[in-house]
């Protein structure tokens, strides 16, 4: 039975989560009659202090996928946190395999999911310094739309591609070999200029709900 | 004029303390006040993703720790050096949290389109401190020294992205090719 460890890196304390819902729909995707799956939450895990516990699980995995917003280009640092103190446990550990195939979702605002590259590049990095086994990204743009609209029929064609993607990570951990696969890009099938209008509205919207103006949002408090 | 060099108090190692020298005195000849500012693992809680930054209490972080002081004496400065360690090719945690919690300075919630097609918040401010960003370490390969790069210079202009490994005259010679002053954005 294969062991598996999804890690939902999302930051966010509370509030709707687009990495939880995209750790839901992963898990879906494996029959647990011949998967033993955990599901971490990294902020959980730092600030209830479970990282031991979490490490050992991560250390005896065959499978991690490690789901997360880009920050900046990047992963955010509550996520670099997790990942340099597990480099420091596996290092202490000193027994390190190279057998862990890793695997990573990320998602980012902006409609282009090629902005999400350094990030893969990233986990790969991480993957070469612990001496796991860096699989594939799947790389999503639009990703704050993405969970509002999931049900809306012009995502129709985006979810389908996300299952479709997902199934290839469940598929590649279940077999035991290292075939070459891409990372695979998705993207909201929506027109980047209504993408950038609606955005602009919704926060507008938001800022609202706290009572603010449209123009409390352009303050510069520092000038 | 004002040079704010923020460092993480987890990584300073010798090579650290070199380069933070020979940053200082680089600056001081140039007649620049400077300030480091120390950021470790217990210094600043890390972003919550929760865009209060934009929506709640615009340009300012809705959490009150170091971070206020940094984001304040950010936007009250000429230039703004990031020193990290590079760890896995990227910024260490200490030094990607404040990053991270830099949004508020950096830029408003909308979407504009850059000349070459793709997505960007537009800057909150028209001016802002030149930053600099140095990523220091013994031993890095070549993929982790270019990913260290192409994070800031593939996605955002007029930061540069230095890589020091304790070679001072390449250090000086590439700061003396950046202005030494205020920029307009950096999206």
């Amino acid at each position: 039975m294969k062991n598996v460890v999804l890690i939902n890196a999302s930051p966010k304390i509370s509030g709707p989560s687009l990495s939880n819902y995209l750790v839901t729909l992963l898990a879906n995707q494996f029959d647990l009659a011949s998967i033993c799956l955990s599901v971490i939450n990294i902020r959980q895990s730092i600030t209830k202090r479970l990282t031991l516990d979490d490490f050992t699980k991560l250390k005896e995995a065959d499978a991690v996928v490690i789901v997360f917003p880009l920050y900046f280009y990047c992963t955010p640092g509550i996520l670099m946190r997790f990942l340099e103190d597990y480099q420091r446990f596996i290092m202490e550990q000193g027994s390190l395999s190279n057998q862990t195939k890793v695997y990573t979702i990320i998602n980012c605002g902006f409609p282009e999911p090629e902005r999400n590259r350094e990030a893969v590049r990233v986990i790969a990095s991480f993957c070469k310094h612990v001496k796991a086994h860096f699989r594939f990204g799947v790389l999503i743009g639009g990703g704050g739309m993405l969970l509002e609209t999931k049900n809306a029929g012009f995502m129709k064609k985006t979810i389908q591609a996300l299952h479709n993607s997902f199934l290839t990570i469940a598929n590649d951990i279940q077999n035991n070999e290292f075939e070459t696969i891409e990372n695979i890009d998705i993207s909201v099938k929506f027109p980047k200029i209504l993408f950038r209008f609606i955005g602009g509205l919704n926060w507008i919207s938001l800022a609202r709900k706290n009572g603010l103006k449209k123009k409390d949002l352009y303050r510069q408090p520092y000038r | 004029m004002k040079t704010t060099i923020i460092t993480d108090k987890d990584y300073q190692t010798e090579l650290f303390q070199k380069l933070q020298e020979r940053l200082v005195a680089f600056f001081k000849d140039k007649n620049f006040e400077i300030e480091a500012i120390n950021v470790g693992r217990d210094d600043l809680a890390y972003c919550m993703g929760c865009f209060g930054c934009w929506v709640k209490k615009p340009g300012e972080c809705v959490i009150d720790d170091l971070m206020t002081k940094i984001n304040r004496d950010y936007m009250n400065s000429d230039i703004v050096i990031y020193l990290s360690p590079i760890i896995f090719g990227q910024f260490s945690a200490n030094i990607k949290n404040a990053i991270d919690r830099s949004l508020p300075n950096t830029s408003l919630p909308f979407f504009i389109t850059r000349p070459d097609g793709s997505t960007i918040h537009p800057p909150r401010y028209d001016k802002y401190p030149q930053p600099i960003i140095i990523g220091y370490g013994e031993q890095l390969d070549t993929e982790d020294r270019q990913l260290f790069i192409d994070i800031t210079e593939k996605h955002r202009k007029n930061i540069p992205a230095l890589i020091y490994q304790n070679d001072d005259q390449a250090l000086i010679d590439a700061l003396n090719t950046i202005a030494l002053g205020k920029v307009g954005e950096h999206q």
